[in-house]
């Protein structure tokens, strides 16, 4: 139904203000970002699935600007833009709409975003938890009760990897193709037996580097076909990836146990409290065991939070469909008529504003509470 | 019995063929004079009134309401209706105007032959040059769809309404999705394509509104006799 009453107004109006009065009472700062944002901040960091689903237009000048689809990728910006030296410690809580196609060809959608976004600080697993901590209040300050919290954690599956003796070219590909499921499986399928990948139609050009001095091989074969070349991709980009094709043919197999380690630890999932015992039940070895503990201290710092893990959940595969974490992932969801309905959701990015500017990786961990779909749940 | 609008292609091939099929099927499709030739009427069938429309027209009309069948290519319809529209559905394919929607890159990519050694290629691309592949088509829907299928992200797709081919070539994109019937036109423009680049075997078909479907199954059987007569 287009538009919204008075009461409507009043009662989404009532419910925002309690959430914000949570964020500025523990000291986070309440800005407005731009609603109105460049596009291709959105775009050339995501790719074209965000774009797919963002509001994108043009200005008279002919620059592409957009609805924000969210607002982290503005807050970040927000910073970059004031903060005199952004690595510096910064707690900034927002609340305003944000913009997006459902799905393709479907008609936009606005809705409210209300979050914080909490910039360089210096004990990670203590601001993860109070950033938790902060999103439960806030959600029952709005008068929602009976919240369940969801975790996942990247870091935790990148310690694995790094774990395990492979060329990193392969555990680089793993991690990027850690989102999508099906590409990762195929991943560790083709790992397994890179010695009988089957042939393609560019084997070809392996078989031309192989044992020559690849970027002279390269030319060579493209000047024996008479291929123009074209693009902005250079004989040596073309002669890197053909030399690692090459070097696979010849790569030891993934071990089974090593495959049969990862596929367990990603079938993870339970109670918060019991993951820490499941995963001492894995062969991981030094690297693994640091981020055990890592985890061991989180699980510490929620329970600090006055938080219960006893009664949080862990699930090793939250989070492959959001690209920009970096670590933990959470999620709180609250029982609604017919499914439980996803009100809140968050994690730490820390690659996020040296993408988009800043002269160094910086620390950063957010919320976001979708204001209508908390509204909706409401009694 | 309600009548029932049927979008036709207006010019081309495609007009051409769709009229010959009629035709076979014993309902020739006749222009009214007094409508500057953009309304019509089936031979010996009164339930249905033609509207003459462009391809695209035809998906975008069918998708409003208003129109209740049309014969438009299956790569304009699918590129315009979302998968999850349950609203229209394919009642028959036709056979005519077949081409391939495919994925190509340049040929002197020698390092690329399946989509997922394109993934690798565009974080290797945004990496050393600082901005994202760039995939010329006028198939927005269709490539995010497949791509997003074989896991292939950070591409931006620029909108090319003519000439998709020459992209690369000239510098505006890095590789194309497009329509081919032979793979000559490619050739020529020293692109290939994919092994599994293979997005859609299209051909005309005729497609209604589920709400009509009823109206539109005796037309779609009679094609089907003159299909295989």
């Amino acid at each position: 139904m287009p538009g919204r009453s008075s009461q409507e107004r009043e009662a989404l109006a009532r419910q925002n203000a309690a959430i914000m009065a949570v964020f500025e009472r523990a000291g986070f700062d309440h800005i407005a970002p731009d609603i109105i944002q460049p596009a291709d901040i959105f775009l050339e960091r995501s790719g074209e699935d965000i774009r797919a689903r963002t509001f994108v237009f043009n200005d008279p000048d002919g620059n592409e600007l957009c609805l924000r689809p969210d607002l982290t990728v503005p807050a970040c910006r927000y910073h970059l833009s004031h903060a005199g030296d952004p690595a510096r410690e910064t707690r900034y809580c927002y609340l305003g709409p944000a913009f997006r196609f459902p799905d393709e060809l479907l008609s936009p959608q606005e809705f409210h975003q209300a979050g914080v976004e909490w910039f360089g600080g210096t004990d990670p697993v203590g601001a993860e938890a109070r950033v938790i901590k902060l999103t439960i209040s806030a959600l029952e300050a709005a008068g929602l009760s009976r919240l369940q919290v969801m975790l996942g954690d990247l870091g935790l599956f990148n310690a694995l990897l790094a774990d395990m003796p492979m060329p990193d070219r392969w555990r680089r590909r793993l991690r990027h193709q850690f989102w999508r499921p099906a590409a990762f499986r195929a991943l560790l399928e083709h790992f397994a037996k890179p010695a009988q990948a089957k042939r393609t139609s560019i084997s070809e050009n392996v078989d031309a580097v192989a044992g020559n001095d690849a970027m002279a091989a390269t030319a060579a074969r493209l000047a024996q076909l008479a291929i123009p070349r074209v693009t902005d991709r250079s004989i040596g980009e073309i002669a890197e990836r053909l030399v690692e094709k090459q070097a696979d043919r010849s790569e030891q197999p993934l071990p089974a146990a090593m495959i049969e380690t990862i596929e367990a630890y990603l079938a993870m999932e339970g109670v918060l409290a019991d993951i820490p015992a499941k995963l001492a039940g894995l062969s991981g070895t030094e690297k693994f065991a640091g981020a055990r503990a890592w985890f061991e201290r989180r699980i510490a710092a929620l329970e600090d939070q006055g938080l219960n893990p006893r009664r949080m959940q862990f699930n090793a595969n939250f989070g492959r469909d959001l690209e920009y974490y970096t670590g933990l992932v959470f999620q709180v969801e609250v029982e609604a008529r017919n499914a439980p309905l996803v009100v809140a959701g968050g994690g730490r990015y820390d690659d996020l504003l040296r993408d988009l500017g800043a002269p160094s990786r910086i620390p950063a961990v957010g919320c976001a509470i979708h204001a209508e779909r908390v509204k909706a749940v409401l009694p | 019995m309600k009548t029932l609008t049927l979008g036709i292609p207006s010019k081309g091939r495609l007009m051409e063929a769709t009229a010959e099929l009629f035709a076979r099927a014993g309902h020739a499709v006749e222009r009214n004079g007094t409508d500057r030739g953009y309304r019509g009427t089936l031979q010996g069938w009164p339930g249905i009134e033609v509207a003459f429309l462009s391809a695209s027209e035809i998906a975008s009309q069918l998708r409003a309401g208003k129109i209740d069948l049309g014969v438009t290519g299956e790569d304009v319809l699918r590129e315009n209706i979302a998968p999850q529209d349950s609203g229209i559905r394919i009642v028959q394919r036709l056979g005519f105007g077949p081409a391939n929607v495919v994925v190509a890159v340049p040929c002197c990519w020698l390092d690329v032959a399946a989509m997922a050694d394109l993934d690798e290629v565009a974080e290797q691309f945004y990496r050393n040059h600082g901005y994202r592949l760039r995939v010329a088509t006028k198939y927005r829907n269709l490539t995010r769809r497949f791509f997003a299928e074989k896991g292939v992200s950070g591409y931006r797709i620029v909108e090319s309404a003519g000439a998709t081919e020459g992209a690369p070539a000239a510098g505006s994109a890095e590789l194309i999705v497009d329509i081919t019937t032979t793979g000559a036109t490619l050739s020529a423009n020293q692109l290939k394509i994919l092994d599994d680049g293979l997005i859609l075997e299209s051909c005309a078909v005729l497609a209604c509104r589920t709400a009509a479907a009823q109206g539109a199954a005796p037309l779609a059987e009679k094609l089907r006799t003159a299909l295989s007569a």
